[in-house]
């Protein structure tokens, strides 16, 4: 067996299940998606049972960090009318944000470095948001296509660059998701198996190898860094593709 | 002969990093110039500037996963 820098990429399949043509295993991948959806329900019920405490423990005061996060993001980037999306947006950042800090744990699975995952998640996101600007403006959301005050002339131009531009939107909320994930736990085990052959090399290059496993220690804190950013931007840029359908432009 | 061309495409991929480096640079002293001329704008500045920071990485990691699909897919 080949170990390469992508294998703790693989999809196990723990428990087969086959339905005629359709292969629908519980796989590590799904056990992972499970756990930390369990996670985050079982959390917050714990610590909003009976109401919570006037006076937060450390936990509650966790979660109401968060839940004040998002809604002081939604208040800013929508406004009023974007009351009635905070529970899904809610709901996606705190599920991306478990999932990728779950993925940080050694030796476990991270859910979001897969394209199906984010990419599924974000198309569906997309098709959404449309939903909601042609229920809000109806046909007019059209008008969305073409900038306020641009010539006449260049409408044709114009209307396909922004139709391109906006569908394109569903293909990068989830590339960008998955490619920071995936890019960042192959660094980490590139430059651990870097460390681990020097150290197995033994002399003067095992005392060096203390160099690369400095790197590694540096960079697990700038990734789990990076896991809470791709949650807030992926949340963000929902918020602004929302706000883009609520209120046009 | 196929894996020499492989291995040289990958590496030339990495050529767009040089664009990030300079889109990432260009959003850090930006924010340097911003809060200097105006200090009491520091926090909402920076949560742009790392909005501006994730998309203009996103970009760079576009430019691995060409380098990934070169290696690997084809």
């Amino acid at each position: 067996m080949i170990f390469t820098p992508l294998e703790q990429f693989a999809i196990v399949s723990l428990i087969p299940i086959r339905l005629g043509n359709f292969y629908l295993s519980f796989t590590n991948s799904s056990l992972y998606l499970l756990l930390s959806t369990g996670l985050v329900v079982i959390l917050f019920y714990l610590v909003t049972q009976n109401g919570g405490f006037l006076v937060p423990s450390r936990w509650q005061s966790g979660v109401e960090m968060i839940y004040e996060f998002v809604v002081s993001l939604v208040n800013e980037q929508i406004g009023k009318k974007g009351r009635f999306a905070f529970p899904l947006i809610f709901t996606t950042f705190t599920f991306l944000l478990f999932t990728n800090l779950i993925g940080m744990i050694p030796y476990s699975f991270t859910a979001t470095s897969h394209l199906v995952v984010t990419f599924g998640l974000s198309l569906s996101l997309f098709i959404g948001v449309t939903l909601v600007g042609f229920q809000v403006h109806g046909l007019h959301f059209f008008s969305f296509l073409l900038p306020k005050g641009a010539p006449l002339v260049l409408a044709p131009l114009l209307v396909v660059l922004e139709l391109v531009s906006y569908c394109f939107r569903a293909v990068s909320l989830g590339v960008r998701l998955f490619a920071n994930m995936m890019a960042g736990h192959t660094l980490v085990k590139i430059l651990s198996g870097f460390a681990w052959t020097m150290l197995s090399v033994g002399g003067s290059l095992a005392v060096a190898s203390v160099i690369p496993f400095t790197i590694v220690f540096a960079l697990t804190g700038l990734e789990i860094g990076v896991a809470c950013l791709q949650a807030y931007v992926f949340t963000i840029l929902t918020c602004i593709y929302l706000n883009d359908a609520i209120n046009l432009h | 002969m196929l894996d020499g061309a492989k291995l040289i495409g990958a590496g030339c991929a990495t050529i767009a990093l040089a664009g990030a480096g300079a889109g990432i640079g260009i959003v850090f002293g930006s924010l340097i110039n911003s809060v200097a001329r105006n200090p009491s704008l520091t926090k909402q500045l920076f949560g742009y500037a790392i909005l501006g920071f994730a998309l203009t990485e996103a970009i760079a990691l576009f430019a691995l996963m060409m380098a990934f699909l070169i290696l690997f897919v084809f």
